[in-house]
């Protein structure tokens, strides 16, 4: 995010001094100590011994058994020598079909981009639309926000059970669909195509109401002058939405979407509860692959590798959205 | 707004879309209510009852007899206190860091809080769980205690909102003469209630809510939290789907009660400072 | 600084919070089980052995059956010094074996000249590279439930304990059409109630990397499902309704199911909680050229951990939880022991609310069980496998022969690496 007052930054650029620089380090780490401590320990340290975890045959038992084996781990999750034959055999295309399609490591990372590129935009239109009705003096919005900022105060195990209940055979959302002429009647969660679906729409009914009241908070700081100057010029609503609105948004979408897709890419309770994957590898994610390497079968190695798949696309993904912001803000 | 008072049927549309949405929102609230109050066998019975035959109102008396409820609830409460007082404070002052001050390391050292985030902790928990029980700290509220209470999620947050305050205030401040922590304790502090009523909702709920940590470190049953007690209406043969739903509606309570509390806080006090770069 | 001084008093307060508990005088033996708090026979195996051990006080870690794994994972990986495991599946037995956190109980076994026959040869399967590491103090084999009320309603004739599938599958029906609210059977979702049976010839595995057998139980199962004779499968698994509600709600006729349900059902109908009144036991029905009364099952035992300080006691208490006395204390919960006699068989059949006739008493004794799956080197990702391609068949996304060759396909993959 970019800060808003240029000059004062313009000004302590002229100021800078070694000395000062040294001084204000040190009452830096002073502030960062008393987090960075308890971060360090605690996620840090964690974090790098499984980034080594990744290169290591380990089965549990004490962290000296450790067998360091390269890149083996990733040999194996990508399944590369299956997936170089069939490239051999049946083309690069033929390849990466065979690895999308029947790779455990392909099915997951497909799914799971997949899901990610349904529910950031659904989420966050949802978020945004909400917030601007919501914004306006509508009488009773505060019981609004309330009631659509529940899903995310409820506790994941209930709300789940209650969803597949809602979307079940004969179930009341059915239902409502087969009133409005849909022919679908059979449990989403059973349905190849339909439990990704319910996946996304829990998704979807858990992130509008956390990422409206941030939005919420940001449509209340947009300067009004903006808005009467623009009425002054003649522009409509739809056209000061997008010529004012939008662009204000900009820096909370950025902050919205960086973390609705790490939040994304992360899913694991609804899958696990719901569907557990299925049916057949239909909604299995990559957390859930992680999951099943690590505790059905004590591949703590091949987990590990798993997750720094799963880290590097998410960065890849977050410095490509850094760029954007910042040829956006340039501009 | 004006506008809305001109096209009556706008505000109506508005409104139906509103009450379809909160009901949509609130149809699986509604079921789980109907759950709580049923036996267990007619939780899952079909075709579906909205409304019980029977009201069975002894599932709520019932949940703090079955189990230790109560234990559960004072562990939950002190843990989800305690991680949102620390975490609070201690991301308030390292997110000042990140926003206001310039020193060596920065950039690399907010990059190592946001990769953490990305990392799922289903690949870390082990080597987590083997230093954390080394260091003594297993089967202890403690435990979870330091485990949520440093979490990344709080200094990027904090630190979004601190970028907002411009730094005009602060170099008024340095000339006057005010320390940085002074800055912190004077200026910063005061003009951030909202971000911290927003990181306190966040972070209690999210504490109140988790299962996965409590799982893994609590393992006495005086030390267990809500979330890992409700597990134990699931049994091997059997399940009590109607308690576990009794219990959740219950535990649905604290957790409403502080957002209710916070929420002015939270929108107005957002809307002074503003969430935007 | 006033901030480290509420620093230093927020820490003091925490660990204040923090409960300790202090040593006991007398020995503590403590084992890690799963629904410790609620599961009867737990609670009878530590009174008996409290009572006639003196000095000995048995401590258990209670676990949610469905965290188990998960928790026990990190337990041992964290250096726990818990004295004994529960073993709830050979998979996860051998994961801890290779992990180095069971102990070999072959030396004791033999300094106490510990008599195994009991076992009848179940113990193997907890024996790896020659070393025994667990034992089992319960196995429980696939068994057929049935409400006598419903097939005394339809007219049709109990089952007996050399049904053939076909029989068994008659009987769905005939009791369906007589009362289409009444279901004739019901399968849970587990993959092992639904094509398990395969194994019962002693000769298919579900580790042989050839699931081409298993069609027949799924036709089966999918023609019981057309015709409305059972819950669909895709129904219980969204709604994730739990087997024991579902035969308690008294409009399921049959019901095939773990020996252990015997203890639940028998404690919810004295409660009142259930809608069944008159029910009785069967063996399995069996495929032509299958000896009646062959099934399978599974174990439940208990292991000593590798860093259990007091490994003498845990054997000692091994030793008397999977014989003869344990077996008996085991048994008078309505659990089937692992170490069966003459004896224990009596106990079993003795306690209140078992069925009294004749065939439900000698279903208890069945020729032959075959153990579910075997432990070996890619069980679990074997099991995984199986599973996947088990809710897609049930859930009709793929036909059976496309789930079978995937099946097939993926198993092959694993065994090959």
């Amino acid at each position: 995010m970019t800060a808003k007052p240029v000059p004062a930054g313009q000004r302590r650029k002229k100021y800078s001094m070694s000395r000062l620089e040294r001084k204000n380090t040190l009452i830096a780490y002073s502030f960062l100590a008393p987090n960075f401590i308890g971060f360090a320990i605690f996620t840090l340290v964690p974090v790098i011994l499984s980034v080594v975890m990744s290169f290591t045959e380990w089965k549990g038992g004490a962290l000296s058994s450790m067998q360091w084996v390269g890149l083996d781990n990733y040999a194996s999750i990508f399944k590369s020598v299956k997936v170089g034959q069939k490239m051999g055999e049946l083309g690069f295309f033929g390849g990466l079909d065979y690895f999308f399609n029947k790779v455990d490591l392909g099915i997951s990372l497909k799914n799971t981009v997949f899901y990610t590129a349904v529910t950031v935009p659904l989420s966050l239109v949802a978020a945004i639309v909400l917030a601007l009705v919501l914004n306006k003096a509508v009488k009773g919005a505060v019981a609004f926000r309330a009631v659509l900022f529940f899903p995310y105060v409820a506790s994941m195990v209930a709300i789940c059970v209650c969803w597949n209940f809602m979307l079940m055979k004969n179930g009341p959302i059915n239902q409502m669909l087969m009133s409005l002429g849909s022919t679908f009647n059979k449990s989403w969660t059973a349905d190849g195509t339909m439990a990704f679906w319910a996946i996304v729409l829990v998704s979807v009914w858990r992130n509008m109401g956390y990422y409206m009241v941030i939005y919420l908070a940001a449509l209340q700081g947009i300067p009004r002058e903006l808005y009467e100057a623009a009425t002054v010029d003649g522009a409509n609503k739809w056209q000061q939405f997008w010529a004012i609105t939008l662009p204000q948004l900009r820096p909370t979408t950025f902050f919205a979407s960086i973390m609705l897709i790490i939040g994304c890419f992360k899913i694991y309770d609804t899958v696990y509860i719901m569907t557990e994957g299925g049916p057949g590898r239909a909604t299995k994610m990559l957390v859930l692959y992680i999951y099943q390497e690590a505790f059905n079968n004590y591949h703590y190695g091949l987990a590990s590798a798993i997750a720094m798949v799963l880290l590097v696309v998410v960065l890849l993904v977050t410095i490509l959205q850094f760029r954007m912001e910042k040829r956006y803000a340039n501009n | 707004m004006t506008q809305v008072r001109r096209f009556p049927i706008g505000k109506i549309l508005i409104y139906l879309v509103l009450i379809a949405l909160s009901a949509f929102t609130l149809i699986p609230f509604v079921w789980m209510i109907s759950a709580s109050l049923k036996l267990d066998r007619e939780v899952f019975s079909f075709p579906m009852r909205w409304i019980p035959e029977t009201f069975h109102w002894e599932n709520y008396s019932l949940i703090w007899t079955k189990v230790p409820m109560l234990t559960y609830f004072k562990n939950t409460a002190i843990i989800a206190i305690c991680v949102t007082l620390i975490q609070t404070l201690t991301s308030s002052f390292a997110a000042y860091a990140f926003a206001k001050l310039r020193f060596k390391g920065r950039d690399v050292l907010f990059l190592c809080y946001i990769s953490t985030i990305a990392v799922p902790w289903q690949a870390y928990m082990l080597p987590q769980f083997i230093l954390m029980r080394s260091m003594g700290l297993y089967d202890r509220l403690l435990a979870i205690m330091v485990l949520q209470a440093f979490s990344a999620f709080g200094v990027f947050l904090m630190r979004q909102f601190y970028q907002n305050i411009p730094d005009e205030l602060c170099e008024a401040a340095r000339i006057d003469g005010l320390s940085e922590y002074g800055i912190w304790a004077r200026i910063m502090l005061p003009l951030s209630t909202a971000a911290i009523a927003t990181l306190v909702i966040f972070t209690f709920v999210g504490t109140w809510n988790d299962f996965m940590g409590p799982m893994i470190y609590l393992t006495r049953d005086e030390n267990k939290t809500i979330q890992v007690g409700l597990r134990r209406f699931i049994q091997e043969n059997s399940s009590d789907y109607h308690l576990i739903m009794a219990a959740s509606v219950v535990s649905l309570v604290p957790v409403s009660v502080v957002f209710l509390a916070l929420q002015r806080y939270f929108i107005e006090g957002i809307a002074t400072s503003g969430l935007k770069g | 600084m006033k901030k480290t001084i509420a620093l230093v008093l927020a820490a003091m307060m925490l660990i204040s919070l923090v409960s300790f508990s202090l040593a006991d005088e007398t020995k503590t033996l403590t084992i890690v089980a799963w629904d410790a708090n609620t599961t009867g026979y737990l609670t009878a195996q530590k009174e008996a052995y409290e009572a006639s051990h003196p000095g000995v006080k048995i401590e258990y870690i209670d676990v949610s059956s469905q965290d188990y794994d998960t928790k026990v994972a990190a337990m041992l990986a964290g250096q726990d010094k818990s004295d004994i495991y529960m073993v709830k599946d050979i998979p996860a037995l051998l994961n801890w074996y290779e992990a180095g956190y069971t102990y070999d109980m072959s030396d004791y076994i033999k300094a106490a000249n510990y008599d195994l026959s009991g076992f009848v040869g179940m113990e193997t399967n907890y024996a790896f590279d020659g070393k025994q590491v667990a034992l089992p103090f319960r196995s429980d084999f696939e068994i057929l439930f049935y409400n006598k009320d419903l097939f005394d309603a339809a007219g049709v004739a109990y089952p007996t304990n050399d049904w053939s599938w076909e029989q068994y599958k008659e009987a769905a029906l005939a009791i369906h059409a007589a009362d289409e609210n009444v279901y004739g059977t019901h399968y849970h979702t587990w993959l092992s109630t639904a094509v398990n049976y395969t194994v019962a010839d002693g000769v298919n595995t579900l580790v042989d990397g050839n699931y081409d057998d298993l069609a027949y139980f799924y036709q089966l199962i999918q023609d019981l499902e057309d015709a409305g004779a059972c819950m669909s499968y895709s129904e219980i698994r969204a709604a994730g309704l739990h087997y024991s509600g579902a035969f308690g709600n008294g409009n399921i006729a049959m019901m095939p199911m773990g020996y252990w349900y015997v203890a639940t059902l028998i404690t919810n109908i004295a409660s009142g909680d259930y809608n069944v009144k008159n029910w009785g036991l069967a063996a399995m029905p069996t495929k032509e050229g299958v000896q009646a009364g062959a099934t399978f099952g599974n174990l439940t035992g208990a292991m000593i951990n590798n860093l259990s300080e007091q490994k003498d006691l845990a054997w000692d208490y091994i030793a008397w939880l999977c014989g003869e006395e344990g077996s008996k204390v085991t048994a008078g919960t309505g659990n089937r022991p692992a170490w069966v006699s003459e004896g224990v068989a009596d106990v079993m059949s003795a306690i209140e609310g078992f069925p009294a006739d004749e065939t439900s008493k000698a279903s208890l004794l069945p020729t032959y069980v075959a153990i579910e799956i075997p432990g070996m080197e890619f069980t679990a990702q074997i099991s995984n496998i199986l599973g996947e391609e088990h809710s897609a068949i049930m859930s009709r996304e793929i036909s059976i022969e496309e789930g079978i060759e995937n099946m097939n396909e993926r198993v092959a993959e694993v065994l090959g690496e």
